[in-house]
């Protein structure tokens, strides 16, 4: 008793290090971790000019940031005062860039500094001398319009703007499809809904970023107004899907995560019969994933991507198993040093084996993948080092020997007179191989949308306020390079008679595009040397109000804009910050620091190739931002399977120099070879396409199958060394069951696919390791 | 009083409309007729000093000007053009209901010589128009006088006193003429 008084002492001061350590550990990490969720850090490096705008539209693009709100409920002006409550108090939040409901549209819409520029932006005089006729008709037009219901509005602009080409800018820039205004503000073409766009700051993929955004909308719109009067606030767009999903993950996570501790906890409880072993069998996983993303944001410089610790704490999952071993071979009289020792050498061949494996992911030139490998190598080698030298001096010998118990050693006598069925399982593998290659249906699923996937019904609200707004196709855009945004500019004005006649001939609905707004620099200096002189212009004004009632100098605030104009320097890009028109122009406008690209946005395209083939002389593409996204995808799938195949010629050898004979190791390697062509055929059967998770989820499933068929192979000279073996075995393969089986239970589809392929590999791997893989009674004979 | 003036449609009124601008030498003075179709539209025609024709229905303004294609205009988007079909649009239609739901109605005056005064509900018309005074004898409406948030009131004179008004050009005298004695 005196001896054991201050081991338990020294015991009791580890673990309390260790898990101060990993206290402080996580402290740090909390602190000093940026989690991006930037989708680009983990998708290869794009080639192809669709990739690269995609790059950038996930990255800055307007599309991605923007919500559509629609107020119901209640009476359209109640609708409408809210509208514009609401509009007014989001402009004033940090989530939120812009906030447009339809006010302040029309003449608003450019500045009063911007006014003189009218003669420069609009292309009105392109085809239009400005002569007497021309401005002698206008003027009769404005008499009439002085004579009309709507004379108060047109009066104020017409002593400096008598060809009232402010109306005629203000009408071309309104969207083609604008929504209808009403009580001021937008609704739906009904008149029940009213309408609001909202572009958040954080980009569509930062689910956080959008989360802040939708709840300051939530919050505002419930400040400022009550519950009492009815009005409902929906919001749709890519941000608020990417909220909700986060949130039924969140929730869903939640009961799976309470499920699996519960389950653990008894798994574990009745299988060593001792409450300290789930708690310190948690210490090797919990330090390695902490090790895995501290060894990434050193690396990176603080950023790991969320990605990566999806992923990453996927994969070093299989180092929950490794203190199971340790614990299922605890023995009354040795100490349990001395058990982890005689359990080490096979234990380190699974860890030194998968960590070269995953070595192979740091060639493989994306820099997602870069992150992954350091995560689950740093993550696999500490679990392992923990199970190894520190977890021994933590554990109290055991009281009683799982190699005891009655009920093992009947299934290991079971065991032992199963048969080896070695055609049989080549004949599987075979028509395993067979379905795989021929079932019907798509082999990957590259769609990335797929795996977030938006419940039908939104989707289809989505659209429809998207119609409503006459919001541009989210698929198809053209672009159209220059060297600068001038460049740009022009280049994509050079398609304006062509698309006008695409859209006379019903390829499209409509278009935009940034020149509509700010035309290329040289357009501008064109129209401005169209201009009249001073006293030219006072001579053409003379004549053109001879026979109208104007006073003769009614139009003097005129003759200075036209001067004005004549002298400005063209309008740039700018020239336009903290202007509404910043907005329109930025979102159809990405510069580069070397170029810059001139966006088309579509609307209502009818026949993509028609379009296509008549921009291309032009120097324009047609960019399917869809097919851009599953083509970076299949190349992200490619590079992964190609650093897969090398890492699985590693692992062979690696394996190979371990056990020394070609023999074992086909019969440590063939369970896990057949278990993931088997996986795979039992997902094609079920009609499954196979995304990224299911593959990163077969890597994890192999991994735990290697350590299976080892431990099989090399389950101890003696009887009862094999019992501990099957009986940690066994206990590795129901948790690692119980907490895959959970998740695919989910229904969210990326937690569905880790959770199912991760299952059937323990189910498979089990039973064939079992069947393959254990050692052959005549080795094990004394 | 409302139902005395509405007129079962088709109906027209020949109307004068003095219109003034510091722009201006001289007022405008339109000359020309409001009609009420039979498909429930409102119909302003200009024929003198030119020829315009305004059809306001189904929450749209169409004007016709002569040798150019009619401009469409959404009454949504221009207030005062929805105000003219809410304000005598609806008189003349009887349509009392949409008229108390744009304005505040308030009468004055016997059946012989009456006022209503219109005052406009939305805050933002009210903004650019004050009030409309409508003057009429028994079931004849005779002049609209919009008194805008700023400048002088614009006159319609209407039928009968439309008709006392031809040939006549002096300010004063139309005003007078409008309110028919009253204010």
């Amino acid at each position: 008793m005196s001896a054991a008084a201050p081991r338990g002492v020294a015991r009791a001061a580890l673990l309390l290090a260790w898990l101060a350590l990993l206290a402080l550990a996580a402290w740090t990490l909390g602190r000093h971790l940026r989690m991006e969720e930037d989708l680009r850090s983990f998708l290869p490096a794009p080639r192809t000019p669709a990739q690269v705008l995609l790059m950038d539209e996930l990255g800055e693009g307007p599309g991605s940031r923007v919500l559509l709100l629609a107020l119901s409920g209640a009476e359209p002006e109640v609708l409408a005062g809210r509208s514009q409550a609401l509009r007014a108090q989001l402009a004033a939040q940090p989530s939120v860039a812009q906030v447009a409901n339809g006010d302040h549209a029309g003449l608003d819409a450019i500045p009063g500094h911007l006014r003189p520029y009218r003669y420069l932006l609009s292309p009105t005089l392109d085809t239009q001398p400005l002569d007497a006729a021309f401005l002698h008709d206008e003027l009769q037009q404005r008499v009439q319009d002085l004579g009309s219901p709507a004379a108060d509005l047109v009066e104020p602009l017409l002593p400096s703007d008598p060809t009232l080409e402010t109306l005629r800018l203000a009408e071309q820039w309104q969207p083609a499809n604008a929504p209808e205004r009403r009580h001021g503000v937008w609704f739906d073409r009904a008149g029940a809904q009213a309408l609001l766009l909202v572009q958040t700051r954080a980009a569509g993929f930062d689910s956080a970023g959008q989360q802040q955004a939708v709840a300051a909308i939530r919050e505002t719109f419930d400040a400022t107004g009550s519950a009492a009067d009815g009005v409902k606030l929906e919001i749709s767009g890519p941000g608020a899907f990417a909220v909700a999903i986060r949130d039924r993950t969140e929730r869903e996570m939640g009961w799976i995560g309470t499920a699996d501790t519960l389950g653990l906890l008894l798994l574990l409880g009745l299988a060593y019969r001792r409450w300290s072993m789930p708690l310190l069998g948690a210490l090797p996983l919990a330090s390695g994933g902490l090790a895995g993303l501290g060894a990434v944001a050193l690396l990176s410089g603080g950023g790991v991507h969320g990605i990566t610790i999806a992923f990453g704490f996927t994969l070093i999952g299989v180092a929950q198993d490794y203190p199971i071993h340790f614990f299922s071979h605890l023995r009354p009289g040795q100490s349990p040093r001395d058990s982890v020792r005689a359990l080490w050498p096979t234990l380190v061949t699974g860890v030194v084996a998968t960590c070269i494996a995953y070595a192979t992911f740091l060639f493989s030139g994306v820099e997602g993948l870069r992150q992954l490998a350091v995560f689950t190598i740093a993550g696999l080698a500490v679990a392992a080092a923990c199970t190894r030298w520190l977890l021994p001096r933590l554990v109290t010998p055991a009281r009683h020997d799982p190699a005891d118990s009655r009920l093992l050693a009947r299934l290991w006598q079971r065991v032992e007179r199963l048969p080896r069925p070695r055609l049989a399982l080549a004949v599987a593998g075979l028509l395993a191989a067979v379905v795989v290659a021929f079932a019907p249906g798509a082999f990957w699923q590259n769609d990335l949308s797929r795996l977030t996937p938006v419940p039908p019904a939104d989707l289809q609200r989505d659209a429809q306020l998207r119609a409503e707004l006459g919001a541009p196709d989210v698929r198809y855009l053209l672009a159209v390079q220059g060297g600068d945004a001038d460049a740009a500019l022009a280049a994509s004005e050079r398609l304006l008679p062509r698309l006008r006649q695409l859209q006379a001939d019903g390829v499209l609905d409509g278009y935009d595009l940034a020149a509509r707004y700010l035309p290329a620099a040289a357009t501008q200096r064109t129209r401005q040397q169209a201009l009249p002189d001073e006293a030219q212009l006072r001579a053409t004004l003379a004549e053109a109000l001879a026979g109208t009632p104007f006073r003769e100098d009614a139009f003097e605030p005129y003759v200075e804009d036209v001067a004005a104009a004549r002298e400005a320097a063209p309008l740039g890009v700018a020239d336009l910050a903290g202007t509404p028109l910043e907005l329109a122009v930025s979102g159809l406008l990405l510069r580069g620091d070397d170029h810059a690209t001139a966006l088309v946005s579509l609307t209502g395209l009818h026949d993509p190739q028609a379009l296509a083939a008549a921009v291309a002389p032009l120097g324009a593409q047609l960019l399917d931002l869809k097919q851009a996204s599953e083509s970076l995808v299949a190349q992200w799938r490619m590079r992964l399977l190609g650093a897969l195949a090398v890492a699985a010629l590693l692992l062979a050898a690696t394996v190979w120099l371990a056990l020394r004979t070609p023999r074992r190791m086909l019969r440590v390697l063939a369970p896990m070879a057949l278990a993931t062509v088997l996986i795979v055929a039992v997902l094609r059967l079920c009609g499954v396409e196979l995304n990224l998770f299911h593959l990163v989820s077969l890597i994890l499933a192999a991994g735990l199958g290697l350590d299976y068929a080892l431990f099989f192979d090399h389950a101890g000279d003696d009887r009862a060394d094999q019992l501990r073996t099957l009986h940690a075995l066994i206990v590795c393969s129901l948790t690692t069951l119980l907490v895959f089986s959970l998740l695919a239970l989910s229904s969210i589809p990326v937690l569905r696919a880790i959770g199912s392929t991760v299952a059937l590999g323990v189910l498979f791997n089990f039973v064939l390791a079992l069947l393959v893989a254990r050692r052959p009674a005549r080795e094990v004979a004394p | 009083m409302l139902q005395a003036v509405a007129r079962p449609a088709p109906s027209r009124t020949p109307f004068v409309e003095l219109r003034d601008s510091p722009m201006l030498r001289e007022p405008l003075r339109l000359q020309g007729e409001y009609r009420r179709e039979a498909d429930g539209s409102l119909v302003r025609q200009v024929d003198a000093p030119y020829r315009e024709t305004t059809t306001l229905s189904a929450g749209e303004a169409v004007v016709q000007r002569d040798g150019r294609t009619p401009r469409r205009i959404a009454l949504a988007q221009v207030p005062e053009l929805a105000a003219v079909q809410a304000g005598f649009g609806a008189l003349l239609a009887g349509d009392r209901a949409l008229l108390e739901k744009t304005y505040t109605v308030s009468a004055e005056g016997a059946r012989e010589a009456w006022t209503l005064r219109l005052v406009p509900r939305d805050p933002k018309l009210a903004a650019a128009l004050r009030h409309i005074d409508l003057h009429g004898r028994g079931a004849e409406l005779r002049c609209v006088e919009n008194q805008p948030a700023k400048g002088p009131p614009q006159l319609t004179l209407m039928a009968g006193a439309a008709a006392a008004a031809a040939g006549v050009n002096d300010a004063a005298k139309l005003a007078s003429l409008c309110r028919d004695g009253h204010r």
